[in-house]
């Protein structure tokens, strides 16, 4: 399935402002919700199973409420990504059937939903779904839906409208390359080579320096070069297969071809150097195999017969070994370790795994890995493998975090036995109401001083001390108000009232505001208390019950995983099976192709020595 | 003798299967899927569904949203900055300490956020802070700090910490936000 760079399109039409170019030339996004930022984080890193866990998990936690739309059709996508058709297409469905959904979405949805039936090869109603976009798709989406369309039409035989599909695109040509092979390649199995070799010409006539069109550009001329082969144009055909490059998947059978191009008008020599060049290649490859009967023919029809017995016993001593080896991967395929040399190579981010196969060691069980994967059928069956080796994986680590789950849950049940009743005793003993009513008598005292400047309010214990006993001293001279023998101490007691009032006065500004700060901690500290109280209760009320709920649920889920774990080996073994199988009937037919081959030098050589008898002198 | 140019013409005309495109069904696409398929495409969408209840229950049991926080990275362009590591404490206490590789980078730059840490903090005040370190302007090693003081209540509590280009200045900005 279309990977990284296609979903990536999904965030291109995201309505959030772009937050400035980024690398790839792709827009940036704009996260809105953090966790949303996060699904990204894994999706870029091309973590598409990572990226549609956390997205699911989230989306049921409600927290991408800001990406709604955009997550729902990432969802999609992601689903897409991992092959699930029938889960991604509900989701555009649904998108679509929503009235709300913004036209830019809608028209995604649109597109991917045509994706997901023509991958399901309902190429009509994909037609209907792509030709619905009524607006304009993100730019990368734009040749893909014509690539869609035409291929769609193609498979229906509508190859001129298919034609007119892609005539209609003048952007990069990176698109239209691979429909424009395909159809050239559809037409001529049609039977319409003229215009399939025109689209398969333009294909190979790219200039470009894109590793990947210069494989499809290979391709193209390979194919080219034998179509123009079979109709008798060998000219036309040395000149595709001229233009294929000598190191690149195609390079052995465009040098074979390339031979034969020669030798269909007589140039045996000049054929001979493709394919001397092709005999020193590895056997295990098709083209490789030929040239061994190919160069003595040669050879032959140039009168060298020495050489051409000596290269036919050559191929057959060699196609006798390759059989023995053949029958050796086949025992070993048989043995079940096919798929074991597949597993040691991972996606490392860099290259893909697939890439990895043609690089393995050489031993029974791999040798003919990256052959067989020519195979489409075998392929996606090794694709499915890797798929339920991963879920096997997946469910074993899983496996063991549930009993570390189940053993927490216990833990905590059994301290909140014992913590639980100890510290409600302890927090039933805090009355926040009544800290609350002294903290707010407090408040109103310091308010009322603060407005009527009431200097006294804040006077010190040994002030406060003074004042009492001035006013003690106070009290008694006025009960001897008549008394002219203390007029004396009244003045001295007005003096000493005067001088206290005069330096609390003077304290005044800096005790007020000392106590203002002092008001504001308490009202901080009063209501850090009561947060934790709260907490406190929240985490309390309910604890036992919440405890058991995880209980509930962790022991809930434990079959689940167990139950999938069996199904998931059960599949993988028959997977291994169907693979096996189709490997092993593959390198059977491959033992066959040389068993022929073989029958054909030995002919070959026995016609040679008949018609060297036949010509030699009578004695 | 003559090869049989027939034959390996069919081998040759196989349609062509874009590598990152979306004609991977080769040949045609079909409908008919085999049985296998089918109970593979129903084992995954089964894994993919017991993997989220999983991922919820492990953040219900282990981080309950009562004490959990979480803390982001994000980067806005980042032209003046190369990010190399962010290292987070809590408390002064080291939480995490993370080093970045360069595809973890380009998912940041594209607008990917990492979740860098996810923890439990009990209710009352608490001292972030990060440190970033990578190359600045000119390739010269550059270490920031940035603190937070959060007040944790009951609920969940994400911090984000932003990385951005400050063009006026020609330097990085490093902005630490918290998200209700």
């Amino acid at each position: 399935m279309p990977a990284a760079v296609l979903l990536t399109a999904l965030l291109a039409a995201d309505p959030a402002p772009a937050a400035g170019p980024a690398p790839g030339g792709l827009p940036a996004v704009k996260v809105q919700d953090l966790h949303y930022g996060d699904v990204l984080f894994h999706f870029y890193q091309a973590e598409h199973f990572n990226a549609l866990v956390r997205l699911a998990g989230y989306r049921e936690q409600g927290r991408l409420a800001a990406h709604a739309r955009d997550a729902e059709l990432l969802r999609g996508g992601l689903w897409l990504s991992l092959g699930q058709h029938r889960e991604a297409r509900a989701i555009f469905e649904s998108l679509l059937a929503d009235p709300s959904t913004p036209a830019p979405v809608r028209d995604q949805a649109w597109f991917y939903l045509g994706k997901v039936l023509y991958a399901a090869g309902q190429f009509e109603a994909s037609e209907r779904a792509l030709r619905s976009v009524a607006g304009e798709l993100p730019p990368a989406l734009v040749p893909e839906r014509l690539l869609l369309l035409a291929q769609g039409l193609m498979y229906r035989g509508r190859f001129d409208e298919a034609v007119a599909v892609l005539d209609g695109w003048s952007g990069a040509p990176e698109w239209t390359a691979y429909a424009r092979f395909n159809l050239g390649v559809a037409l001529v199995r049609a039977g319409r080579e003229a215009p399939g070799l025109e689209l398969l010409d333009a294909v190979g006539t790219l200039a470009t320096q894109n590793p990947e069109l210069i494989a499809l550009r290979d391709k193209a001329n390979v194919a080219i070069g034998y179509a123009q082969l079979q109709s008798g144009r060998p000219a036309a055909a040395r000149l595709a297969l001229d233009r294929v490059q000598l190191a690149g998947p195609q390079a052995n059978k465009a040098l074979l071809g390339a031979g034969w191009a020669d030798a269909a008008e007589g140039g045996y020599r000049t054929a001979l150097v493709p394919w001397l060049e092709l005999h020193q290649r590895a056997l295990q490859d098709g083209a490789v195999q030929e040239s061994y009967l190919a160069v003595p023919y040669a050879y032959a029809e140039l009168g060298a017969i020495g050489q051409a017995v000596g290269y036919y016993e050559q191929a057959i001593a060699s196609y006798d070994a390759e059989r023995a080896r053949i029958d050796e991967s086949i025992a070993a395929i048989r043995a079940g370790r096919l798929l074991r040399a597949a597993l040691s190579t991972r996606d490392d981010g860099r290259r893909g795994w697939f890439a990895q196969l043609a690089e393995l060691p050489d031993s029974p069980e791999s040798r003919y890995l990256y052959h067989l994967m020519a195979g489409h059928e075998f392929q996606e069956g090794l694709k499915s493998y890797r798929a339920l080796d991963d879920m096997a994986r997946n469910l074993t680590a899983w496996s063991g975090s549930l009993d570390a789950f189940g053993s927490m849950v216990e833990t905590r049940q059994q301290a909140l036995a014992t913590r639980l009743p100890a510290a409600e005793s302890r927090l039933a003993t805090v009355d926040i109401g009544e800290l609350n009513a002294r903290r707010d008598a407090l408040r109103a005292r310091y308010e009322a001083a603060h407005a009527q400047r009431d200097v006294t309010a804040f006077a010190t214990d040994e002030e406060r001390a003074w004042l009492d006993q001035l006013d003690g001293v106070d009290a008694e001279l006025a009960a001897r108000a008549g008394d002219p023998g203390l007029d004396e101490a009244r003045e001295k007691a007005r003096l000493a009232r005067g001088v206290l009032m005069w330096r609390l006065d003077e304290a005044w500004k800096v005790r007020s505001w000392r106590a203002g700060r002092s008001m504001r901690e308490l009202d901080a500290a009063v209501y850090d208390a009561r947060t934790r109280q709260t907490a406190s209760n929240r985490a309390r009320s309910g604890a036992p019950e919440r405890n058991a709920e995880l209980g509930r649920r962790v022991a809930a889920v434990a079959p689940r995983v167990a139950e999938l774990a069996a199904r998931v080996e059960s599949a993988k073994a028959a997977q291994e099976r169907f693979l096996a199988d189709i490997a092993v009937s593959e390198l059977q037919a491959q033992r066959q192709r040389l068993d022929e081959y073989s029958v054909q030098a030995r002919y070959a050589i026995a016609t040679i020595y008949d018609r060297a008898s036949a010509q030699a002198p009578t004695p | 003798m003559r090869m049989t140019v027939s034959a390996l013409l069919s081998g040759v005309l196989m349609f062509a299967v874009p590598p990152r495109a979306v004609a991977q069904d080769d040949p045609a696409p079909s409908a008919g899927r085999s049985a296998l398929d089918a109970e593979v495409q129903e084992l995954r969408r089964q894994v993919v569904d017991l993997n989220r209840d999983l991922f919820m229950l492990e953040e219900d049991l282990l981080f309950p949203a009562s004490t959990q926080v979480a803390v982001f990275v994000s980067m806005d362009v980042g032209t003046f900055f190369q990010l190399d590591s962010v290292q987070i404490k809590v408390d002064d206490k080291e939480v995490a300490n993370y080093l970045y590789t360069a595809r973890e980078l380009e998912a940041l730059k594209r607008g990917g956020v990492h979740r860098i840490w996810l923890g439990n903090l009990k209710a009352g005040e608490h001292e972030i802070v990060a440190f970033f370190t990578g190359q600045g302007t000119h390739e010269r090693d550059y270490k920031r700090g940035a603190t937070l003081t959060v007040n944790k209540g009951v609920g969940a509590q994400y911090v984000e910490l932003r990385i951005s280009d400050r063009v006026r200045r020609l330097q990085p900005e490093f902005v630490v936000r918290v998200w209700e």
